[in-house]
């Protein structure tokens, strides 16, 4: 019925206005290797708790969001646009 | 004896009667009365035939919990089927009939089924339809559906509209009955945002029928009163007709208004339901708490009703239940009917109380036999007498209705939509809301509350507590006065009553009983949740309101605990039924989607376009001229213009996105399979764009207008999708790159002119020098258009494969340039042309679309291979490119097919197979992607992807298609059917 | 020289207006509309925006992180939009959109009210005070909506959907009529 994200940038929103991806994984490099690309682009953990998901906000700002989210309870945490959470990894 | 209409009293209008009819039959009622409360007026006290026995029903409740009185309203396209009676407004000309009988309610021949009771018995069908199963589908089902059937929806249209909305609030009251009213007058007076919802029609909830006097007033004065004041707040919103349904994450709650439910002739301006979502900070829920049944032999039969019910009925719509009423109680309950039965002059033949002594205030007139119960009822479709045993003895006594308190349970199920459970709490003989949950409160007798003044003091607490949790601050309310309220005792509850004889009901509305409840728990289906499917109690339309806690209560006795141990089933949304055209809202039929035009519709409307949905787009299909019958003939007339002389096509629908940036560059090379980096400014390159696992996700066309500034095309279907990647790539996957994307769709009117006289007619326009040396194949560049009125975007690109150019021009500026270029190439033979020729000109050409690119195809399957970069240290799905599997020999790859004899056909879809070979799967060695006639080559021609295809041009084989075992001797060929050495892109 | 005739078709040229008393649903002009991209994390531009923008007859409308639109109601001449853009580099990138975006007036005291039939966005003046915009989902349709006046909202839609959010805006506000 409804499921309110917290963009950072807009407030809270319901999820019609989201696109959702999947869970945040980090691209590995071109030379990382068969397997760390096959567990890239194919396998996922299939987690109770808590998840970081990329959603995009494209009914809204159409930013890409880093969404904390709890499958059991769908309680939504702590979300952040997606350019920081990867500026803030690169460098820490 | 029946129930009847008294001279005086209630809240109903008097003056102002109504006319309806029940089975045909015509009654008067009053505004202000529900169905059920007209019908009991009229002395109706049957009103259906129960769901598995057809056993005779009346009215139980007086609101949403009533699991018997359902009954079809309405009549033709506004039927609606199992609609309760209790719930339902009445008005001027309502039609209700009764459900679930045949040939009539009084005489029903279901009711035979009674007599198979011993058979129908818990976990029957379970136990009698497994086998043989292919009967299920045939016999049972269809069976077993008619004889116990609800209402049936009509098959009509539904007339009618429906919306829906958000709101949002500081504090959300659910229920307006005293704690509510309260809660939201407190919170109202101190400038919060309110959101008061009420079920009813009107606010006040028990305060409408209880007899209390509240500062003087009646409990419905000061009900009225407390509305008007709430009503005059412009921070406050009262609404009634309005269920909240449900409690979801964010503090969101489902909640459905009924707008014109009420109405017989619905005005058109307004929807006849509303869904609202409500975004509350924090929630008050003061939802009240329902009267339990009492569980003895002939419950359910008509005349008895719960002792609540029968309250609502005699205060609030003035009628009587009848002319002798007996009360079956286990608490005080029971004690304020009867002295309001008492007053209104109703004879109370006896109170027949569990426990062993009545209250110690009560001073009423009617006998009071304690520490006794009520085992049976006696009648034939009313009750005429019941049986009592006290003093271990039975006593009969004649009455013509019977009233039953066993204890209230607290309305509790938003509060446990969000997974919490209730508990058990043994002093208040009730499940009680989880406790500590976020953002919501329960008050009043939702939270086991008892009596006006208590309610009223802890929804206006409740509503302080959480004014002060949002940092709103609040004076106390001075609390009313509230005179002539009874102490209320706890009550111990009473679950398995002795001496019953015939069927004791537990659950109504499934036809669940007593018996019913011992066989599971012996039969080891004793858990709660087990029990609940295993004799279907509780899984009604009503969802067990009334049922689920005496199922608990005596499962619990069965099994030897307490109900703690039990516990309940998940409660879930919705509270009450809600309507599919709530859910739906305005976003029906025609508004199912919104439509999104191009910039040249009206124009190609003008043109006498057919139009096509593509997604939501509506683009021009072909254009019929005078003559042609079919829309091969205009498809036919328009290819073969295009490849005479010259065609215009409406390509807007291309998603467009600019790409700006110092990074502009780089970040191309990245999403795209070949090199951009070097893409001279002023040339475009056709892109194939792969998704990471190294299949083919778009294609499309991308030009450099300057160093940092690219403007990329993608297919129609994929243009969002392609923008959402982009702008993953850029923030998600290197943010540290300077990209800036902005979608230009909707900006640029294109149009593709195309034909070996495409030139003529644009040098006629375009004001810049556009021969071949100075615009050749691939130039991309803006020029002036009609002696510098207007710039445009100029584009020397062909889909077709012939000398072709795209033009795009502001979009407000469509409808006149293309207009100019109709009048400047008339000479030239210029027509429009649509998707349909589109297709078919690509299909001449080789070209792909998505039916080619349709998730299983890699760059080389399409003969792109050596477009792939093999220099880039990276690029969206490069590694994933280089598996084994994608390199095999045998991998489908993309040819041309086509019928040995020209005159023969075949469709998209149909599947390869080698020229001897049966038709099987094993033998499938691909099949067609792409097929259309085509008038340049004079049949049927396709595109297909074939196992080593390209390796196999020449060979003979049969196009099979499976669906309708139709099998074309064809040749595979070349995929480009058309200039192959591409002279024609280049004149 | 070319004696072609160029003209222009407004996006709701053809629509029809609303009779309703308690709200108004107008097409605005097309003038312009500049979508402007910031360059990833730039500092914030709004003082540039404002100095680039200068004249009162435009406003500046934030559009999410590092974007903004620019718009007026008469239209931008090719100098214009050059100068414009000249102005916001090397900041930002000015993209002209006035074609591609097109603006509704929705004005009325119930109007909160009527957009909350669309958008999950608290309209409440409280917390959408004059001069604040959002993109959200309307209804079906992505649009851009600011508070102008105290009672009287833009909502902007891309030019295809233009036609299908009238259509939805007069349905949703046909229970004020
Ligand atoms: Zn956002």
């Amino acid at each position: 019925m409804a499921s309110l994200i917290s963009c950072p940038h807009c407030g809270a929103r319901p999820k019609e206005e989201f696109t959702i991806k999947g869970a945040v994984l980090s691209r590995p490099a071109a030379d990382a290797g068969h397997q760390a690309w096959t567990d890239y682009v194919y396998l996922r953990d299939n987690p109770r708790g808590t998840h970081r998901e990329y959603w995009h906000h494209t009914s809204g700002c159409r930013r890409w969001l880093v969404v904390t989210r709890d499958t059991v309870s769908h309680e939504v945490g702590f979300c952040q646009d997606a350019a920081a959470a990867k500026l803030a990894e690169v460098r820490p | 004896m029946t129930s009847y209409r008294l001279a005086t009293g209630g809240l109903v209008n008097r003056a102002a009667p109504l006319a309806f009819s029940f089975d045909g039959k015509p009654m008067a009622g009053l505004e202000g009365d529900t169905l059920a409360s007209a019908l009991l007026a009229n002395g109706q006290m049957l009103v259906g035939r129960s769901f598995k026995y057809h056993r005779p029903r009346g009215i139980l409740t007086a609101g949403a919990s009533e699991p018997n009185a359902l009954v079809t309203i309405g009549r033709r396209e506004r039927t609606e089927p199992n609609t309760r009676a209790t719930v339902q407004e009445l008005y001027e000309g309502l039609e209700a009939r009764s459900q679930n009988r045949w040939p009539s309610l009084d005489f029903d021949v279901g009711a035979l089924n009674g007599l198979l009771s011993p058979f129908l018995g818990a976990g029957f069908y379970y136990k009698t339809f497994m086998w043989p199963a292919p009967l299920w589908e045939k016999l049972y089902e269809p069976f077993i559906r008619r004889a116990a059937g609800l209402g049936k929806a009509t098959h009509e249209a539904d007339p009618d509209s429906y919306e829906k909305s958000w709101a949002h609030c500081d504090l959300l009251v659910v229920g307006a009955g005293p704690a509510g009213l309260a809660a939201a007058l407190t919170a109202g007076r101190a400038g919060a945002r309110v959101i008061l919802v009420d079920e009813g029609s009107m606010p006040g909830g028990s305060l409408l029928f209880d007899t209390a006097m509240i500062d003087g007033m009646t409990a419905s004065d000061f009900a009225r009163e407390a509305s008007a004041e709430l009503q005059s707040m412009p921070n406050v919103r009262l609404m009634t007709r309005t269920t909240a349904f449900g409690w979801y994450d964010g503090n969101v709650f489902g909640a459905v208004e009924r707008v014109q439910k009420h109405a017989c002739d619905p005005a058109s301006h307004l929807p006849v339901e509303r869904l609202w979502r409500i975004v509350a900070k924090q929630a008050l829920l003061a939802t009240g708490a329902e009267e339990r049944p009492l569980v003895f032999g002939g419950n359910d039969r008509p005349g008895v009703m719960m002792a609540s019910a029968m309250r609502a009925y005699l205060n609030r719509y003035g009628v009587a239940p009848g002319k002798a009423t007996a009360i079956f109680t286990c608490n005080d309950s029971g004690y304020r009917l009867a002295r309001d039965l008492e007053a209104a002059g109703i004879e109370v033949t006896a109170i027949v109380d569990s426990r062993p002594t009545a209250p110690p205030g009560y001073r009423g007139r009617p006998r009071v036999i304690a520490n006794a119960v009520v085992c049976q009822t006696k009648g034939n479709k009313s009750v005429s007498a019941i049986e009592v045993l006290h003093d271990g003895r039975s006593e009969t006594i004649a009455v013509d209705a019977l009233a039953m308190a066993g204890g209230f349970s607290p309305i509790i199920h938003l509060a446990c939509h969000r997974g919490s459970r209730p508990f058990w709490s043994e002093e208040n003989a009730a499940f009680l809301a989880p406790q500590d949950l976020k953002d919501l409160r329960i008050a009043g007798a939702a939270a086991a509350t008892v009596g006006i003044a208590a309610c009223i003091q802890e929804g206006s607490a409740q509503a302080a507590a959480i004014l002060s949790e949002l940092g709103i601050s609040c004076r106390p309310a001075a609390l009313p006065n509230v005179e002539a309220e009874e102490e209320s005792r706890p009550a111990k509850p009473l679950w398995s009553i002795p001496g019953i004889k015939g069927k004791a009901f537990v659950d109504f509305q499934n036809d669940v009983h007593l018996k019913d409840i011992g066989l599971a728990v012996r039969e080891g289906y004793g858990h709660v949740e087990l029990a609940k499917r295993y004799t279907t109690s509780g899984m009604a339309t009503d969802q067990g309101k009334l049922s689920n806690v005496n199922a608990i209560g005596l499962l619990a006795e069965a099994r030897g605990v307490s109900p703690a141990e039990i516990g309940t089933t998940t409660f879930r949304p919705f509270y009450t039924p809600v309507s599919f055209g709530a859910l739906t809202g305005a976003h029906s039929g025609y508004h199912f989607q919104p439509v999104r035009k191009s910039p040249l519709h009206d124009w190609a409307a003008k043109n006498g376009a057919i139009f096509v949905e593509t997604g939501l787009w509506y683009r021009s299909a072909w254009f019929p001229r005078g003559g042609e019958k079919t829309w091969r003939e205009s498809v036919d007339r328009e290819v073969v213009n295009v490849r005479q002389n010259v065609g215009l096509c409406d390509v807007s629908t291309l998603g467009k996105i600019e790409i700006f940036g110092a990074d502009a560059a780089e970040f191309l090379n990245r999403v795209y399979c070949n090199a951009f980096l070097k893409l001279p400014v002023g040339k475009a390159r056709y892109g194939l764009m792969l998704r990471e696992d190294g299949f083919i996700y778009d294609d499309g066309t991308t030009s450099r207008l300057g160093e940092g500034h690219f403007f990329m095309t993608t297919t129609t279907a994929y243009a969002a999708g392609v923008m959402n990647h982009l702008e993953f790539c850029a923030q998600a996957l290197w943010p540290e790159l300077d990209v800036r994307l902005a979608s230009a769709t909707d900006q640029w009117a294109q149009m593709a002119i195309a034909g070996p006289k495409a030139r003529l007619v644009l040098e006629k326009i375009v004001d810049d020098d556009i021969s071949s040396a100075a615009f050749p194949f691939l130039a991309a560049k803006e020029v002036s258009l009609c002696g510098g009125k207007l710039h445009a975007r100029f584009f020397r690109i062909s889909f077709s494969g012939e000398l072709a150019y795209e033009l795009a021009v502001p979009a407000g500026y469509a409808e006149s340039i293309a207009d100019i270029l109709m009048n400047a190439g008339a000479e030239h033979g210029l027509q429009p042309y649509g998707t349909e020729a589109l297709g078919v000109l690509r299909i001449e050409k080789g070209h792909v679309t998505h039916s080619e690119i349709n998730g299983t195809v890699i760059p080389d399957d399409l003969g792109f291979g050596k477009m792939v970069s093999a220099t880039k240290a990276d690029f969206i799905g490069k590694v994933m490119l280089e598996r084994e599997g994608l390199k095999a020999a045998d991998r489908l790859r993309l040819v041309g097919v086509r019928p040995l004899d020209p005159t023969a056909s075949f469709k998209t879809g149909s599947h390869i197979l080698e020229k001897n070979a049966a038709a099987t799967l094993e033998n499938d060695q691909g099949y067609v992607t792409s097929s259309a006639f085509s008038p340049h080559i004079g049949c049927t021609i396709g595109l297909a992807l074939v196992k080593r295809g390209p390796e196999r041009l020449g060979e003979e084989v049969v196009v099979w298609n499976g669906l309708k075992s139709e099998y074309a001797p064809a040749i595979l060929c070349d995929p480009i059917f058309v200039d192959p050495t591409n002279e024609r892109l280049h004149v | 020289m070319s004696d072609f005739r160029i003209t222009l078709r407004p996006a709701l040229g053809s629509a029809p207006r609303p009779g309703s008393r308690g709200l108004s649903i107008t097409a605005m002009p097309e003038g312009h509309v500049v979508q402007v991209l910031g360059r990833p994390h730039a500092p914030d531009l709004f003082g540039v925006l404002e100095r680039a923008t200068g004249a009162a007859h435009r406003s500046v409308r934030a559009a999410g992180p590092g974007q903004w639109f620019i718009v007026g109601d008469a239209p931008l001449s090719r100098d214009e939009f050059a100068a414009l853009s000249t102005a916001l580099q090397p900041h930002a990138t000015a993209v002209d959109q006035s074609h591609g975006r097109v603006r509704i007036r929705v004005e009325g005291t119930i109007v909160e009210r009527m957009l909350a039939k669309g958008t999950a966005v608290d309209l409440d003046p409280g917390a959408f005070p004059v001069g604040t915009s959002a993109m959200t989902l309307l209804g079906h349709v992505s649009v851009h909506l600011t508070r102008i006046e105290i009672a009287a909202f833009e909502v902007m839609v891309l030019r295809g959907f233009a036609e299908s959010l009238w259509e939805d805006l007069v349905r949703m506000s046909v229970e004020f009529a």
